[in-house]
């Protein structure tokens, strides 16, 4: 190479790092080198046409800063404020209704913890019907976060022995029933291997999925040792009339395809002082929540006066769900 | 000269690692019993407060020396109560009178224990059936009716005081608002009935055929 063309070549190289290393950012730069085209093209014909209406200009608006938006968990309060306005706008032009998203961050001194009484789950389901409900699954794939396991008595906790999609009169003779669902654990190996920082676990606990930066590579649902997680294969499907309208950006907004789901201790509930819709639904009581940091909480008292156990406890994932019997 | 590298690497190794060590001992616990241990607050208060969450629902402490919490007013959802109001004779008058015409609580059917352990009377008193009573004949509000339960299921009353047993009526924050027995219990039939479970994932039978 000619000295000429080495000074050439250093000349581009230098124009490329001003494109892309002027504030170093890799969304900003991403977004200046698609500008031109997009601006050119798309934008232009619906932002500039005499012929678009205002309000599709302000659509189109809204879609693309949705689209170059940050993380949730590096978002300053005022963008969080921005993303969910944009949501609830876009939403509101799309189908004519309101919802309400939620940016409710977590509760001071608050640690959530759950408790599973095995001698009293009867097998009902009335949890996952619930669960589904609040928290606006996909209806086509039939999406469900619990499973209730139906298990013959003497075989202890096999779940190879286990029946989770059961359709007998329950509870059914010599079996008994045990919930699973997303355990919320203190080490979430999920949270590890995510590559983009789509999902991690929140001051009191709850593990969360920012659906806008999920990539769908599944990581998360492989690295889960409990089956916790979720992953919406086609555009997940919820009739307009039960869509449940009060969510939470963490929580049960509307879901697209290719990105990952779970339970999310109902975080649009629980951070407004409520049961999960599970603890709610449960007809006998097998289902219990609180505050962990709370020594006079219930959950507490469970875990220091019961004999309580958790799901594989010897992974160190530390999950925070227990199970107890009576 | 090399020396005085080693030890430099040495110190600024050493330096790395104890940084990054105490950077982690902030966040990292030994399980969830250690963290929990170690920010355990005695007295929390709540942005929210269930007694918003419930809304205009009348309440009866429930206190022991371990506990005090809240269970639903129960006299008030008591259709026809005061029960004297119909009930003016007491139930062995009541028999003798030789009565015609339809029985009131027809409907009532007593599937709770045997005959030899439980009857009527056993929990309402012949004379005063405006209240409960207990083994020994003492009133008992139908407000605190648990007392009655209590008295055989010492171990389901245990658990329910410290929250093992039962149900909250609504949110899991202060002050802790929950069911009584006869909440989630029919008094006269307790146990709970054998259905089909409220839902089949019929996609799951597909998948995994």
């Amino acid at each position: 190479m000619s000295k000429e063309e080495i000074k050439n070549n250093q000349q581009d190289q230098n124009t490329w790092h001003q494109i892309t290393l002027e504030n170093t950012d890799r969304r900003g730069a991403l977004k200046k080198m698609t500008a031109g085209l997009i601006a050119g093209v798309g934008i232009a014909s619906t932002s500039c046409s005499v012929f678009s209406e205002d309000h599709e200009k302000e659509a189109s608006q809204m879609s693309w800063d949705e689209f170059f938006k940050k993380n949730y968990k590096i978002m300053s309060d005022d963008e969080r404020i921005q993303t969910v306005q944009r949501l609830e706008s876009l939403y509101e032009k799309k189908t004519g209704n309101t919802i309400n998203i939620s940016h409710q961050g977590p509760m001071e001194d608050v640690l959530f913890g759950y408790a599973f009484n095995i001698s009293k789950c009867q097998g009902y389901m009335d949890c996952v019907n619930a669960c589904i409900e609040e928290n606006n699954q996909d209806r086509d794939s039939q999406m469900q976060y619990i499973r209730i396991h139906q298990i013959e008595k003497g075989h202890g906790f096999n779940f190879e022995k286990a029946e989770d999609n059961y359709y007998n009169e329950v509870p059914a003779n010599n079996h008994f029933y045990i919930g699973t669902q997303c355990f919320h654990c203190e080490n979430p190996p999920c949270v590890s291997v995510c590559p983009t920082e789509a999902t991690w676990k929140e001051k009191d606990g709850i593990v969360v999925v920012d659906y806008d930066w999920c990539i769908g590579c599944r990581y998360c649902s492989a690295s889960c040792p409990y089956d916790g997680r979720r992953f919406n294969w086609g555009q997940p499907h919820v009739p307009e009339e039960e869509v449940n309208k009060n969510q939470h950006y963490l929580g049960n907004r509307l879901r697209k395809k290719g990105v990952m789901e779970k339970c999310t201790f109902c975080i649009q509930r629980s951070r407004s002082g409520e049961n999960p819709a599970c603890v709610d639904a449960c007809p006998t009581g097998a289902r219990k929540f609180g505050n962990l940091l709370d020594p006079k909480s219930e959950i507490r008292w469970i875990l220091e006066n019961k004999k309580v156990f958790r799901l594989k406890e010897d992974l160190g994932t530390e999950p925070k769900f227990w199970y107890y019997m009576d | 000269m090399n020396s005085f590298k080693l030890i430099a690497s040495l110190v600024l190794f050493t330096g790395l690692v104890s940084c990054s060590s105490n950077h982690e001992k902030e966040h990292q616990y030994h399980g969830n019993f250690e963290k929990i241990k170690a920010l355990e607050v005695d007295s929390i208060s709540y942005p929210v407060n269930s007694l918003d969450l419930i809304g205009q629902t009348t309440l009866v402490e429930v206190k022991t020396e371990e506990v005090t919490f809240y269970i639903p007013e129960r006299k008030s959802s008591i259709k026809s109560f005061k029960c004297s109001e119909c009930h003016t004779k007491s139930i062995p008058e009541l028999k003798a009178s030789n009565l015609t015409g339809k029985r009131a609580h027809w409907n009532i059917e007593l599937n709770h224990a045997t005959p030899d352990v439980l009857m009527c009377n056993s929990c309402h008193p012949t004379q005063n059936l405006d209240n409960l009573k207990s083994n020994l004949n003492a009133d008992i509000d139908f407000n605190q009716s648990y007392k009655a339960c209590a008295q055989c299921h010492s171990s389901e009353y245990k658990d329910w005081l410290g929250g093992a047993h039962g149900k909250r009526v609504k949110g899991w924050v202060n002050p802790r608002i929950s069911q009584t027995c006869v909440g989630c219990h029919n008094p006269h039939s307790p146990k709970f009935e054998t259905r089909l479970p409220s839902r089949l994932n019929t996609k799951k039978i597909e998948e995994r055929r």
